[in-house]
């Protein structure tokens, strides 16, 4: 099953015997065993009952609540594992130590040759749009990386290259109501960056709960620096996973059309854009499939849904920070 | 009396198992229940409730904790009995006769913490296998001793320091409930692993 996400406005989550109902307007719209419960996302305004949260804290389920655009509010975190040893870990490795610039590099590396294969793939299939030039440009940001020992750096070399990939994103977008000028967040006034945005919140949740898992405490990363109530460290795992599964859900919805301009509406004034009620559950259903897909993991060899690989991919950076492993394998996929 | 200066009877089981794992439970507190946990439990819970009966001329009594000072271990047995005045530990098992020898130690470490609540030698126990209803004699041997005896001070050191022993990818692998945290195979694989470009 995987995460809930609840969309209807309004809505009472409550529990009964081992199962999670959720009501509205005085009618039971799910009703779902709570051991196939992963993770909770709200959309909007629920009320939760109490025997709820005790419930979801105990067995280790994390609640996300974001409002109805997709904007990130907080969450309820079950404590993390008793693992102190993994915090530990992740702490002494802070700032521009050996490690922290290995894993920072690893988070670019990821994300930006996922961006390139992605580049590629569509450069593949469609022989008329040339991207060539943001391909040398998405190069020359990879290239040196390994020689690269500043994080600060680092971040250039990831701005950079993420300036390369939405240069001409537009060129992936094979639909032509749709427009994509530039990266646009908070909030996002137009589709496909309502797109991006919403699928960023969703991802930052299934990334959080995993590091949850394994015992990180997200608050601090590397590559990300520490803001208050900045999740930094599911910023960073998060960034390899960005191309692979938000900007692939967005681009199939949008190339298929099972999203068209009649699935959005745009806010007076502030001009943000978001889904309708429609929209909201096909982009939904649409991620959770995504998540749901299975593929051969390149350093495991066995095969994973895109949500394991979250945790994996978690374990593998734990790995790391305790000297299992000498090196942080991002998740990379052709 | 401190409790977290004493060692769990079952550490030494799990040390004995993989030392990784024992310090996955105990020192990094991670906990999964599988099916064969999950089944020994509800095993456990059945022996688990006290009682002392008379059956016959054997005297039993059921889920009484044990301990001993000089080793530091703590430990609540599944049954405990006496025959002609000769006192034994018998340690309950879910299923068959394992590969592993991991359930004798258990069985010798309660021997060690009767004998120094009782006064008296243990030199025998039994563990008792759910699945063939089977008992199996377990001879409190020196050789048992010396090895109950290493596995506490290797446990003992475990808990003190806090250090992980590496995990390694054995047989014993596959039906460790702790394989998708512990991945044991990632050392190895990600040293072959070569990134595609
Ligand atoms: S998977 Fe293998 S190495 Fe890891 S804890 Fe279990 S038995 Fe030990």
């Amino acid at each position: 099953m995987g995460t809930l996400y609840v969309t209807q406005t309004d809505a009472f989550i409550g529990k009964v015997d081992e199962r999670l109902t959720v009501k509205a307007e005085q009618k039971t719209i799910m009703d779902i065993p709570l051991i196939k419960i992963e993770g909770i996302v709200v959309l909007g305004r629920a009320t939760i009952s109490p025997a709820v949260v005790n419930e979801l804290l105990e067995r280790h389920i994390c609640l996300t609540f974001l409002t109805q655009n997709g904007r990130y509010l907080g969450r309820l975190e079950p404590e993390a594992t008793k693992n102190i040893f993994v915090r530990k870990a992740q702490w002494q490795a802070v700032g521009e130590s050996e490690p922290a610039i290995h894993l920072v590099r690893g988070f670019v590396r990821g994300k930006l040759k996922n961006y390139r294969h992605s580049l590629l793939r569509t450069q593949r299939e469609h022989p008329d749009t040339d991207l060539n030039n943001n391909i040398t440009r998405l190069e020359n940001a990879i290239a040196p990386i390994e020689k690269t020992s500043s994080i600060d750096s680092l971040r250039g070399l990831e701005g950079a290259g993420s300036a390369a990939y939405f240069g001409c994103f537009q060129q992936l977008i094979k639909t032509p109501e749709f427009k994509f000028e530039a990266r646009k967040r908070r909030p996002p006034t137009d589709p496909v960056n309502a797109l991006l945005s919403f699928g960023y919140s969703l991802l930052r949740h299934d990334v959080q709960s995993a590091l949850n898992i394994v015992g990180f405490d997200p608050y601090l990363g590397y590559l990300h620096v520490e803001r208050y109530g900045r999740p930094s460290l599911a910023l960073d795992l998060m960034e390899e996973f960005r191309p692979l599964i938000v900007d692939a859900v967005v681009l199939s919805l949008i190339n298929k059309r099972s999203l068209t301009l009649t699935d959005f509406t745009t806010e007076p004034l502030s001009g943000a854009v978001s889904l309708t009620k429609e929209g909201l559950h096909t982009f939904l259903r649409t991620y959770q499939q995504k998540k749901l897909s299975s593929f051969k993991h390149p350093v495991m060899g066995n095969k994973c849904t895109y949500q394991e690989s979250f945790e994996i991919q978690a374990r593998l950076l734990s790995k790391y920070l305790m000297n299992e492993i000498d090196k942080y394998p991002p998740l990379v996929l052709k | 009396m401190n409790q977290t200066e004493y060692i769990s009877i079952a550490a030494l089981n799990q040390y004995a198992y993989c030392p990784h794992r024992c310090w996955r439970m105990f020192c990094a507190g991670e906990f999964t229940d599988n099916q064969y946990t999950i089944e020994g439990t509800t095993l456990h819970d059945r022996v688990h409730t006290t009682s002392d009966v008379q059956r016959g001329e054997t005297w039993q009594v059921r889920a009484i904790w044990l301990k001993s000072e000089q080793y530091k271990l703590i430990g609540k047995s599944d049954l405990i009995e006496a025959e002609d005045g000769q006192i034994y530990p018998v340690e309950y098992k879910r299923g068959r006769k394992g590969e592993w020898d991991n359930d004798e130690l258990q069985v010798c470490a309660q021997a060690l913490c009767l004998e120094e609540m009782t006064g008296q030698p243990v030199n025998t126990g039994y563990i008792y296998y759910a699945h063939s209803h089977q008992r199996q004699l377990v001879e409190i041997n020196a050789e048992l001793r010396q090895s109950a005896i290493a596995t506490i001070e290797s446990v003992t050191n475990l808990l003190e320091t806090g250090a992980m022993p590496k995990p390694v990818y054995s047989k014993r692998c596959q039906g460790c409930s702790l394989y998708s945290q512990c991945l044991p195979k990632a050392t190895d694989k990600v040293k072959s692993y070569q990134e595609v470009n």
